[in-house]
């Protein structure tokens, strides 16, 4: 424990000592870097060696004489710990290269500040052992994520961002107070494990508010709306640790109430299988339809927390219809998934932040044909590409397989679990075909064929500190694609900490899927491997030609008139049509001598779409009725007081 | 094993021969002599033997298309039970890691086409993109009946010795609508009429086809073979379960198979034949039929078996 609070004091400086120095601009980054970073790795270090400790430790202080802050290692905070401290470690290394504005020294001090207590927030929310630990450390990690997602807070839509971000974290946050002052109120102790004894229906509104507010820090449709926005928005090294382990907190407080509640409902599991199906399919359509590449990014966020959420509802199923195997299945399936999603996801977010820097656009279809010019960042995102679609052999396609079995195994069992068994393996499979279309359309108009425009022309990649945790990354992609065996210990450590009530969970069955995974890999590079061989050997002393694109004997073609990114997904888009309804914007062309005419089309959110009228105009109409309470003068404030107080003093 | 490696390489010797016969059977409705029945050979050859031509636009991706295809055909095809024999490789799962690795060679594929930056290609790469996901959907869907009835996740529990047999006699209605579900897919993922029109020369209308437009020499040569193979895989379901016979010398098995095999192709050209292709926006509409009777095929078994 003690190993675990000093990495969090040196992170912590390394977010101080900048504001100090902030005169000095590259020795001010240095210091920041150099401390975050060794910070993390001290965490890595130590939160890797937790994980395969047997013991749990634990650890509380006095806060303001009434509570405790108490803070406890389980398996669980450890496998959620390892993801949070190895993608910020490299998201502060690739800052001392993307944060190169010296005018803005300031805002970079600040703005290191607030990542060094993003990260100490994530660390001590998922070790937190009560609830107001809990709750005091949410809000701090929300808060800093906000300061640094406006961050270009002179541009309108930052501020937008940034508000939306700040209210729907707020309501996320009163959600989960209030699951949590139910737990409070029925058990009276603030300790997570007093809430076993709750009664019954109680722990079912708990879950399911707890889920909500959870459920909006975790991106899930329909409360993923700011999620859009915001990481857009952010630098793209905080895109990176927000999309790749902020998001993944709230997972961790599902799991967390559903430990704490310790009651197998078969509706917990039905509930995260239909939410993770919804937010799985219309994440990905979504991500499809966007023409801004980090929007697309955040979309597929969305998608992968619906992944996730199949594999934990896969899990609950088993619980509740008392099959282990399916259990283990899906749990450890999705834990692989929360890791393998933060090393691909943060790998992508860290080449579109190269991509937009060096190009200046965020679209899509304005760049093109990069793989030239930025080798290493097109190597790169390709691999993240590939494993993001769950394509062996990377990493991806490992958390896939096991949901898969645990759905599997779903399907032998009674009509209920059969029918949710079903969706969640024809979503999985329908999400893997999305996400490929979508990856290509990525690769395929970003990186490659011809620049669509000036600025995606001078593409240049020169800086090493933000290609070298790109490389790390892609790196560890197809290592755990085709050695998952480590990973997946650490999995099925996260899962012991579960308390499914199995006792020790035994390797042997399943490490037997990871070796079939393993081999079956190996037999796929070796006939990859083959056939390069035989490929070198036909093209031996032969002639190479090169010669313009082949255009159907059209002779005169430009850049202009390669498929776009929008062109690309309409045909899918138009399948999935009464979710992603396009505003399209044309005016008609007249005359003999027509005006200069454009198009465009955006898709939108059928969530973001329906909120307001739903949502957000009801709460407005409700508040403007209340209004007179608030009239400005002091007078009846002071009233309202002395009322407030008699009111407790005699009937509380 | 032995016997398994060599009827994975036969699989592969004989894929561009079965191809020919569409061909030949094609050439029958049209009243035609057509091409000789090893005509995919002598073209193989003859792109070996060539040099090739690159497009300046291009980059390694689009040398790995052709590797990334063939590869994952070649990888699908050793899962495979070949005639009823057990495959070279078999794990718990195995069905799930081969649509994946397909799903590898798609990828190449669309991101070979996208290479070019021609529009054309880029057109061919939307669609490969679009249909394969209702397939993928309507191969689970599959999968599911599959483990339903034999507790497996493996081809070889589905395809290898009488068990093709047993899937018959325990759910035989079903099993019509999955064989045509099959078929469909067949149609749909190797690019044949009604969804692409593989003899065509309009690039508007094509799908694989004007998704190799660029690739030339050996490496159209890897495409071809990848193509042949990738259709003998999915015929080799369907042969399978319209004949389940299973006899107990190999020789004869590997014969019975053979002509099962033949009569799927042939199948595939009357359907080349009798058939125009489908407007594109109507082509998800087919591919969808063979997701809707998987759907009931397995929602029927759920009452039946127990």
């Amino acid at each position: 424990m003690e190993a675990f609070f000093f990495s969090i004091g040196v992170i912590i400086a390394g977010g101080t000592l900048p504001l100090m120095l902030h005169r000095h601009f590259t020795l001010m980054k240095t210091v920041g870097v150099l401390s975050i970073s060794a910070g993390c790795l001290i965490g890595l270090t130590n939160s890797l060696f937790q994980l395969f400790r047997p013991e749990t430790d634990a650890v509380s202080f006095k806060y303001l004489h009434a509570f405790s802050l108490s803070f406890v290692i389980d398996g669980l905070s450890a496998f959620f710990l390892v993801p949070v401290f190895f993608v910020s470690f490299l998201a502060a290394l690739y800052s001392f290269h993307y944060l190169n504005t010296p005018e803005k020294s300031f805002r970079t001090a600040a703005s290191y500040l607030f990542f060094s207590l993003l990260i100490a927030s994530m660390t001590l929310v998922v070790t937190a052992a009560n609830i107001i630990t809990f709750m005091l450390f949410w809000e701090i990690m929300s808060l800093s994520s906000f300061f640094l997602v406006v961050y270009d807070y002179h541009k309108i839509e930052t501020r937008k961002a940034g508000y939306l971000y700040f209210v729907f974290s707020h309501a996320g946050a009163m959600l989960i107070l209030s699951a949590f002052g139910l737990m409070y109120g029925f058990s009276g102790s603030f300790g997570f494990d007093g809430a076993a004894i709750l009664p019954e229906w109680v722990k079912i509104v708990v879950f399911v508010l707890a889920f909500a507010g959870f459920g909006s820090k975790a991106g899930v449709f329909p409360f993923h709306v700011w999620l859009p926005h915001a990481h857009p928005a952010a630098p793209s090294h905080i895109s990176a640790v927000m999309s790749g382990v902020m998001i993944k907190i709230g997972i961790y407080g599902i799991l967390r109430m559903y430990v704490a509640l310790n009651y197998h409902a078969p509706l917990f599991g039905e509930i995260l299988v239909i939410a993770g199906m919804i937010s799985g399919i219309l994440g990905v359509v979504y991500a499809l339809a966007q023409q801004d590449i980090k929007r697309m990014l955040a979309y597929s966020s969305i998608e992968n927390m619906g992944i996730i959420l199949i594999g934990l509802g896969i899990g609950m199923i088993g619980m509740s219809s008392g099959n282990p195997l399916m259990a283990v299945l899906g749990f450890a399936g999705s834990l692989l998934h929360v890791l393998n999603h933060s090393i691909f996801k943060s790998l992508l977010f860290m080449g579109a932040g190269i991509v937009i820097k060096k190009t200046g656009t965020h679209s899509i279809d304005a760049l093109g044909g990069l793989m030239k010019k930025m080798r290493i960042t097109g190597m790169t995102f390709l691999i993240g590409s590939l494993a993001i679609s769950g394509l062996p052999p990377l990493n991806g396609f490992v958390g896939e397989f096991f949901i898969y079995l645990g759905g599997f195994k779903g399907v032998g069992l009674d009509k209920l679990s059969f029918v949710l068994s079903l969706m969640a393996i024809i979503s999985l499979a329908v999400i893997g075909g999305l996400a490929l279309a979508c990856f290509t359309k990525v690769v395929g108009v970003v990186f490659q064929g011809e620049p669509r425009s000036e600025s995606a022309v001078k593409a240049d990649e020169k800086e090493p500190m933000m290609l070298i945790p790109m490389v790390v990354l892609a790196a560890l992609c197809p290592i755990i694609g085709v050695f998952p065996k480590a990973v997946f210990l650490m999995a099925i450590r996260g899962v012991s900490a579960l308390n499914l009530g199995y006792g020790r969970i035994p390797f042997s069955p399943f490490l037997e899927m990871t070796e079939n995974i393993s081999q079956a890999a190996a037999v796929f590079l070796l006939i990859v491997f083959c056939m390069l061989a035989l490929r070198f050997f036909l093209y031996r002393q032969k002639t190479i030609t090169r010669t313009g694109t082949w255009g159907c004997g059209f002779t005169r073609p430009t850049v202009k008139m390669q498929y776009t990114g929008s062109s690309y997904a309409r045909s899918i888009t138009d399948f999935f049509k009464p979710v992603t309804a396009l505003n399209e914007d044309h005016p008609a062309v007249q005359g003999v001598f027509p005006a200069k005419t454009y198009y465009s089309s955006h898709a939108r959110d059928i969530a973001e779409r329906y909120m307001e009228s739903v949502f957000v105009h009801p709460v407005l109409f409700f508040f403007d009725k209340l209004r007179w309470i608030q009239q400005g003068d002091i007078h009846p404030y002071i009233g309202y007081i002395l009322l407030a107080i008699v009111i407790l003093l005699f009937f509380v | 094993m032995i016997e398994s490696i060599i009827l994975w390489i036969l699989a592969i010797c004989l894929s561009p021969f079965y191809a020919a016969v569409i061909l030949k059977v094609k050439a029958f409705f049209g009243g035609k002599k057509g091409p000789p029945l090893l005509i995919h050979y002598f073209t193989l050859i003859k792109l070996m033997q060539k040099g090739s031509v690159y497009s300046n636009s291009t980059t390694f991706i689009f040398k790995m298309g052709p590797i990334a295809s063939l590869s994952a055909a070649l990888m699908a095809l050793l899962f495979l039970p070949i005639a009823g024999r057990s495959p070279v490789l078999s794990f718990n799962g195995d069905v799930i890691f081969v649509l994946y690795v397909l799903g590898l060679g798609r990828f190449f594929t669309i991101a070979a086409a996208m290479d070019t930056a021609s529009p054309f290609e880029g057109m061919g790469a939307a669609r490969e993109a679009f249909f394969p996901i209702i397939c993928e959907a309507t191969m689970f869907m599959i999968l599911i009946l599959f483990f339903q009835l034999t507790g497996e996740l493996t081809f070889a529990a589905y395809f290898t010795g009488i068990q093709t047999s047993g899937l018959w006699r325990v759910a035989g209605a079903p099993m019509l609508f999955v064989v045509m579900a099959f078929f469909i897919i067949l149609l749909t993922e190797n690019s044949r009429v009604p969804v692409d029109d593989p003899a065509t020369h309009l690039e508007l209308t094509m799908i694989h086809e004007v998704m190799v437009l660029d690739h030339s020499g050996p490496d159209f040569g890897l495409i071809e073979l990848g193509a042949f193979i990738k259709l003998l895989f999915y015929s080799t379901f369907v042969a399978r379960l319209i004949c389940p016979i299973h006899a107990a010398h190999p020789f004869v098995n590997f014969v019975i198979f053979c002509a099962a095999l033949s009569g799927v192709y042939v199948a595939i050209g009357v359907t080349e034949s009798v058939m125009a292709r489908f407007r594109m926006d109507r082509v998800s509409h087919f591919v969808l039929t063979s997701f809707a009777l998987a759907f009931f095929a397995t929602v029927i078994t759920l009452e039946f078996v127990k």
